[in-house]
């Protein structure tokens, strides 16, 4: 029994042997698999992980350009704005140069201005100084034919007076011109036709000066009436004027302006003065002329 | 106080112009003028002084203006002076006869003042 329990024995321990062997092999094939199993997880992971960082790569760099971006974007706002203030301070530049260049201008016409009075001065200051600073008779007459030849530009001109019943206008001298051949001026007899006569005649009656406006073109360029206070004793005639001369200027209105308040008196000045000889009058007689 | 680096001499007859001449260049600074009224008159100024530019009329008593260029571009003082006309004789033959003499400039009258300030200045290279 013993031996039969051996047996048995055997037996059972070699099933259990089988058992063990097909347990441990089970156990094996389930950790190969297990292992197995694991190590493909990891793979799985290690490629998981791979692309989870060349992802997070891409968006990196992705985040990155996003920013530079907008670095850019915010670059470019701040150019825009630096930009748009230049355009400001460039707009608010022309128009301070737009402002110098009206003042500018207005200097370079005041100037002009100045300069032409400046000028007008001038010449009037020295056609008043030489028509005062004689009262020889010839030599005022000299002075006011100079003055209108030097200053105004006059080729050829003449003086004429008045006769006291206030009938003819008498050429008393000229310049450039006989004085022989110079007519007497009728007045009040309606003109004899002549042109020169007839504007002659309306300036003496009018006292209004005929002073050629523009280019120069007919005869006379200028007749001027000379006054003593209201009345109108003679007048002045520039029948031509030199060839570099093509018009009157604002100069020469002043002047014929000055001649016509002052010729007229010099003259009967000089006339007076001429004639007694350069005699001064004596106090009394002034006094009792005043008287 | 010193004397003006520049100095002018101005022949003419004409009393009035001189003195409107004097007027206008009295606005040149640093600028003496002379006066002269006839050419001999001028000659006789030049002699006595150093000029830097003349001004002269043409048609004057004794010696006319062009005489006057003539004797002064053959005198060894002056004969580099720069000489400007002032005349009522204003074709072109009369222009072209004074500056063949050795006139530097011809103005013809009535003068306004800016222009013949302007050409004193050219000459004499004064800056405006």
């Amino acid at each position: 029994m013993s031996e039969k329990k051996g047996r048995g024995s055997r037996k059972s321990d070699r099933a259990a042997a089988a058992v063990a062997a097909e347990l441990k092999e089970k156990r094996d094939a389930f950790l190969q698999s297990f292992f197995k199993r694991g190590a493909e997880l990891s793979d799985e992971l290690m490629q998981e992980n791979r692309r989870l960082r060349e992802q997070m790569g891409k968006i990196e760099a992705e985040n990155t350009e996003l920013r530079t971006q907008l670095a850019s974007d915010r670059a470019i706002r701040d150019l825009l704005k630096k930009i748009d203030q230049l355009e400001r301070e460039k707009a608010r530049l022309l128009s301070t140069v737009s402002e110098q260049e009206e003042i500018t201008g207005q200097i370079t016409n005041r100037f002009a201005q100045v300069e032409g009075d400046l000028e007008s001065f001038a010449n009037l200051y020295v056609a008043s100084f030489q028509l005062h600073l004689s009262l020889r008779l010839r030599t005022v007459l000299r002075h006011i034919k100079e003055l209108l030849q030097q200053l105004v530009g006059a080729r050829s001109l003449a003086v004429y007076f008045a006769d006291e019943e206030g009938r003819r206008l008498v050429p008393i001298a000229s310049e450039g011109v006989e004085l022989a051949s110079i007519a007497t001026v009728l007045l009040h007899d309606g003109g004899d036709g002549d042109p020169v006569s007839a504007v002659i005649e309306r300036t003496f009656l009018t006292g209004v000066p005929h002073i050629t406006e523009g280019p120069v073109a007919s005869v006379p360029a200028a007749c001027i009436p000379l006054q003593i206070e209201d009345r109108v004793v003679g007048a002045i005639v520039v029948f031509g004027l030199l060839a570099q001369k093509v018009e009157f200027v604002t100069v020469d209105r002043e002047l014929f302006k000055l001649l016509g308040a002052h010729a007229g008196a010099t003259l009967v000045a000089a006339y007076l003065y001429t004639s007694g000889d350069g005699r001064l009058p004596a106090p009394e007689a002034l006094r009792s002329l005043l008287g | 106080m010193s004397a003006p680096p520049y100095s002018c001499l101005v022949v003419e007859d004409s009393p009035m112009m001189r003195q409107l001449l004097v007027l206008a260049l009295s606005r040149v600074k640093n600028l003496r003028v002379t006066e002269a009224d006839d050419g001999v008159d001028g000659l006789r100024k030049l002699a006595g002084g150093k000029f830097d530019i003349i001004i002269t009329d043409i048609n004057m008593p004794i010696m006319d203006g062009l005489k006057l260029v003539k004797r002064v571009r053959t005198d060894p003082t002056h004969k580099d002076v720069p000489i400007i006309i002032i005349t009522t004789e204003g074709s072109n033959e009369d222009r072209k006869r004074a500056l063949e003499l050795g006139a530097n400039a011809y103005i013809t009258k009535p003068i306004q003042a800016p222009q013949v300030i302007a050409k004193v200045k050219e000459l004499l290279k004064i800056e405006a």
